[in-house]
């Protein structure tokens, strides 16, 4: 095998996309910036950027996202807009300053392009009149100040986020959004309803400013063609000019307008919300652009080569998403903004749906080796087995991870038992991470909250009271020296879960309210499904499919404990519960004894030991359906999804010793992955205790990380073995799963010479992440968790 | 306690998972503890003798000192480099491991019945189905616990479950006939062909095991040659070659696997407070292996290097 450099960019590549991909690399030294640009109403103390769609973000404590609203609010272009403006209903005027907006906002196609779409980085006026912004912002003040503090006590955090969200691109490629704009129309002329009449004349606001928005870019292909010496660029911008002329606002007819029809709304989405990448995801793309891929090849107007390329230049555009983080926030390039295809999977009846654009992207990705877009790879139990082979071998060969896996069996089954209907739940698609959603029609909120599970074993021993700030958060649950048997320990740690659940719900459907009166988004309406319909916006609970997700972080920390406490206090005695109490205040300082004997004389999750795994699956369940009883303001049910993103730190650090022997202030486990370097045997045990926990009712998904030694997929026999591994984990009721091939001393290498070291991609919790680019903290857990090899 | 006395138990060192060196598909591996070869070069010195033995390891140790008390037969004590064990006392009794707090004193070879074994392979019995994988049985050598064998490979094929053994082939026949019958494939090792070179290297001579390989094959049971490159003890061209005459005339071979020699076997023999003489020694190098290899294919087999 070539040893490769694995981070590089194929050789592949058509010296068009080289040279697209290089550009972007270039980072500050383009000319080209995709800067974040705000605008407002005029009005004083206008609300230019939302604190709460990014209040769940921990790096962003301690004053960014204010400093971030008052920096915008500085530099905002003023619209200046008329006094009519402001005689409309808020949603009507949310429709036309975004048309506006689409109107001022630079149009940009840089050299070689063919697909065009530049600046989509924004931060839009909320549009709320003086009095308005008042009440909002007293309300918001409240809100940010709940959220912050449950955050600092690495409770959980309390808000609503945008994007993770699919819009309904078939419909945009197969109607136009002229179509979109007819079927309004039509309901307006049968609608009584003053507000429903209003939602659906804004929609109609909507669906023209993008028609009129992808005439400027033709305006703009055409002016450069004037004065394009190569003729053969002249052409191109030329037909770039033609297919903007066309779509999105007319059905897309080849190949070419639909991959542009669906960059321009994806794109026009992320203006809309103001909240770029984060989630917003295509679907599955290899589904509903294969007819038009399938038309042009077999009619001779597309070679599979052209049309590989016009989607890596497709793809590219995606990564132009993190000149956002230009603005406030440690972050760097290095969040995950997760924009996924889907990929593969089941059709109605069972049959695979895989095609040759399913191979033709995984082949396009491969060669590119860019952050954006993400794939997530559909696995059921008729995958073929030529696409497993070769998802195992790009797992072998890529950097991180190339994908992560969903499996469609109990995905599939979960996503009905909430209650969607069997055509959509076989026919859902990924966002954000790994969170399965159904494809236009649904808003999960899937990353809305992030709440600590393993937190409720610190207030179950020590009556409710956070240990560190003696802070009340959650239930009297009494002395735990009177706990006579683990039962009553069990019996503390759900009701602690339960007050905090109560706690956070709370705040969640707060701010759930306060978005639904102030914050619509009619752009977002025209492409989710049952909006028009219900002729409610989509925070107003207008989607098919209505959900917040609360993740739990840390089960694997909870049930190691609980079961440490079992097995060692109640059963084995080998310890009494108040030597066990005084070692966790402590820190186990001087009692290094103690913390062993919690480590190697309990049974841990992550082995396939019914011990252990028993425990995890009653709180996995428990939780679950503690969520499930509540319903927001909006109308958005409560569901349970396992996806730690970066909070298994920030939780951790604020989170006291736990009886697993975890230390104060170490990270908690992540999604629903095995304690840091617990699971000892191998990956068919740690697949087979993370299926126990039962997916069945968790639609949303969770996060679990194999981390794979390269060297153990080279043989022919060793894919072989991975493919059965994965197609067994899909029998099981496995729900995703992502892998990190990455070796330890590459790693350590990577922390001495950073500088070396710069492209190296990692995969967290659910995204890629340049590893250079992450703290100390979690680089040393990606390193602990890939030295402990499979 | 004697194999006898403990009946149709199995003395078991190890089960592990995802075993994907050791035949076909996903497989565990079980390891039994004994062997009545004393290969210099052993990589699994734990699995040699037919008793529980106790090792340290050094690095889990935090320096409690309760081994030192629940020694009863004062065999621990406690140094700067911290707890030294007698070996000549100790009794292999477990008490030591069973107060040390880190795991760091671990007693290995646990005793179980067929039943108790086959429940832990059982487990990941949806993934031997999905790769063609299965059961291997290993050790130290496995049929020199032929009451629990039988019985506990029996299980397997009666749930449908892939067996392959992996054996010295030091057993008398009538042993080694009564176990194949629940064998899908055997995993042979021959290591040396001369007899008195084998017999110096491993402790016997290797009549009755070439013996065993012809009348395996005579059976008709598929098997793969497995042969250690040990260098300056079987790495010679004329071994391998002198093990490929005698191989090439077997019925049956799929396969003949060159294992080169790897040191990784070096930490386990210090927990064992045991001398380990192959500090020194290189492995093998790839050209080597390869040269090896083609040696092999001349005489018309198959063959693969490695695992490593």
């Amino acid at each position: 095998m070539v040893e490769q450099k694995l981070w590089e960019a194929s050789e592949m590549l058509s010296p068009r996309v080289r040279r697209l991909r290089g550009y972007y690399f270039l980072d500050e030294q383009r000319e080209f910036q995709n800067n974040v640009m705000s605008f407002t109403t005029g009005i004083p103390n206008d609300v230019v950027y939302q604190i709460l769609d990014f209040i769940s973000v921990p790096d962003m404590l301690g004053g960014v996202l204010k400093a971030n609203r008052d920096g915008l609010a500085a530099m905002a272009i003023n619209l200046d807009m008329p006094v009519e403006f402001w005689e409309q209903p808020l949603i009507i005027r949310k429709a036309l300053f975004f048309q506006r907006v689409l109107q001022e906002i630079p149009v940009d196609i840089l050299d070689d392009e063919l697909i065009v779409g530049g600046r989509f980085c924004t931060s839009l006026s909320t549009c709320l009149t003086e009095e308005e912004t008042e009440e909002f912002v007293r309300i918001e003040a409240e809100l940010i100040e709940e959220s912050e503090r449950i955050l600092k006590l690495g409770l959980s955090c309390g808000g609503i986020t945008p994007g993770h969200i699919i819009q309904n691109h078939a419909k945009v490629l197969q109607k136009g959004f002229k179509g979109i704009k007819e079927e309004a129309e039509g309901l307006l002329g049968r609608t009584a309803s003053e507000a429903k009449r209003e939602f659906l004349k804004a929609i109609i606001i909507c669906c023209d400013a993008i028609g009129e928005f992808s005439h400027r870019y033709a305006e703009e292909a055409r002016r450069l063609a004037k004065k394009e010496r190569a003729t053969r660029r002249r052409e191109e911008l030329l037909k770039v000019a033609e297919v903007c002329d066309r779509v999105p606002y007319n059905p897309a007819r080849t190949f070419y307008e639909a991959l542009q029809a669906t960059w321009f709304s994806h794109m026009v989405e992320m203006i809309a919300e103001s909240y770029p990448g984060p989630g917003v995801s295509h679907g599955r793309l290899d589904q509903y652009l294969y007819p038009f891929y399938r038309r042009d090849v077999d009619e001779g107007r597309l070679r599979r080569e052209e049309a590989k390329e016009l989607f890596q230049c497709f793809s590219v555009k995606h990564n132009y998403a993190y000149d956002y983080q230009t603005i406030g926030g440690p972050h760097g390039r290095n969040a995950g903004f997760g924009q996924l295809i889907t990929l593969g999977g089941q059709g109605a009846n069972g049959e695979d749906m895989t095609n040759d654009l399913t191979y033709l992207i995984l082949q396009s990705f491969r060669e590119l080796n860019m952050l954006e877009p993400k794939l997530n790879l559909r696995i059921h139990s008729a995958t073929p087995k030529e696409l497993l082979l070769k998802a195992s071998q790009m797992v072998r060969d890529t950097q991180g991870s190339p994908f992560i896996l969903n499996f469609d069996k109990i995905v599939i089954e979960a996503l009905e038992g909430e209650g969607m209907s069997h055509d959509d739940a076989v026919d859902y698609g990924v966002v954000g991470c790994l969170e399965n959603t159904a494809q236009g029609k649904d808003t999960s909120g899937t990353v809305d909250v992030h709440f600590n599970v393993a937190k409720s074993v610190e207030l179950a021993l020590n009556d409710g009271e956070d240990w560190r700030s003696g802070e009340r958060l959650g239930a009297e649950t009494g002395d735990p020296l009177q706990f006579e048997s683990f039962e009553q320990v069990m019996e503390a740690y759900k009701r602690q879960i339960r007050a905090t659940i109560q706690y956070v719900t709370g705040i969640t459907s707060a701010c759930d309210a306060l978005r639904g009166k102030y914050v619509p988004c009619p752009f977002l309406s025209t492409v989710i499904d049952g909006c028009m319909e219900k002729g409610r916006d989509i925070r107003d609970g207008g989607a098919i499919y209505n959900f917040t997700t609360f993740n739990g972080v840390g089960i694997a920390t909870a049930a190691d404990s609980l079961a440490a406490i079992k097995k060692v206090v109640f059963e084995d005695k080998r310890l009494t519960m108040a030597e066990l109490l005084q070692a966790l205040r402590t820190n186990f300082e001087e009692k290094e004894d103690i913390r062993q004997i919690l480590i190697n004389r309990a049974p841990k999750f992550g082995n396939d030991d019914d011990y252990v795994d028993s425990i995890a699956r009653e709180i996995f369940r428990f939780w679950c359906q503690e969520l499930s009883q509540y319903v927001t303001p909006t109308g958005k049910r409560v569901r349970a999804g396992y996806l730690s993103w970066n909070h298994f730190i920030h939780d951790g650090a604020f989170t006291a010793a736990t009886p697993n022997g975890r230390k104060a202030g170490e990270p908690i486990s992540n999604g629903v992955c095995p304690s840091q370097g617990c699971d000892v045997k191998g990956p068919t045990a740690a697949m087979k205790s993370v299926a126990k926990l039962g997916f069945d009712i968790l639609p949303s998904g969770a996060s679990h990380t194999i981390s794979i030694n390269p060297t153990t997929l080279q043989t022919d026999e060793q894919l072989d073995n991975f493919a059965a591994l994965l197609r067994t984990y899909n029998e099981l009721g496995g729900t995703s799963l992502q892998f990190n091939i990455i070796d330890a001393e590459t790693l350590q290498d990577a922390q001495r010479i950073p500088e070396s070291y710069q492209n190296l991609l990692v995969r967290v919790t659910g995204y890629n992440a340049y590893f250079v680019g992450m703290s100390r903290a979690l680089q040393d857990e990606i390193i602990a968790r890939v030295e402990h090899k499979l | 306690m004697s194999q006898k006395a403990r009946g149709k138990q199995g003395l078991i060192f190890s089960i592990q998972r995802y075993s994907t060196e050791d035949g076909p598909g996903i497989r565990t591996t079980v390891f039994m503890k004994g062997c009545p070869l004393t290969c210099l070069w052993c990589h699994n010195p734990e699995s040699q003798k037919f008793h529980p033995e106790i090792v340290f390891n050094d690095t889990r140790c935090i320096g409690c000192k309760r081994c030192v008390d629940a020694c009863p037969e004062g065999a621990i004590t406690f140094t700067e480099d911290g707890p030294r064990t007698e070996r000549g006392k100790c009794q292999n009794c477990g008490k030591c491991a069973e107060a040390c707090p880190s795991g760091a004193r671990e007693l290995i070879g646990k005793y179980m019945t067929a039943e108790e074994a086959f429940a832990e392979v059982e487990k990941d019995v949806l993934f031997y189905r999905n790769s063609g994988g299965g059961v291997t049985v290993g050790g130290g050598e496995p049929t020199m616990q032929p009451g629990f064998l039988v019985e506990f490979l029996r299980k397997c094929r009666e749930k449908g479950i892939h067996t392959a053994l992996d054996t010295s082939g030091y057993v008398k026949w009538e042993t080694m006939e009564k176990i194949l019958k629940h064998v899908n494939l055997v995993l042979y090792d021959i290591k040396q062909i001369d007899p008195v070179k084998h017999a110096n290297y491993g402790g016997v001579s290797n009549e009755l095991i070439l013996e065993n390989a012809r009348r395996i094959s005579c059976k008709g049971i598929p098997m793969i040659v497995r042969v250690p490159v040990i260098p300056g003890y079987t790495d010679g061209e004329e071994n391998i070659r002198g093990i490929m005459e005698f191989v090439c005339k077997l019925d049956g071979v799929a396969r003949v696997d060159l294992l080169p020699f790897h040191r990784l076997g070096e930490p386990k023999y210090r927990k064992l407070d045991r001398n380990y003489e192959f500090k020194d020694t290189q492995p093998p190098t790839d050209e080597h292996m390869q040269e090896l290899k083609r040696i092999v294919e001349s005489f018309g087999l198959q063959a693969k290097v490695g695992p490593k």
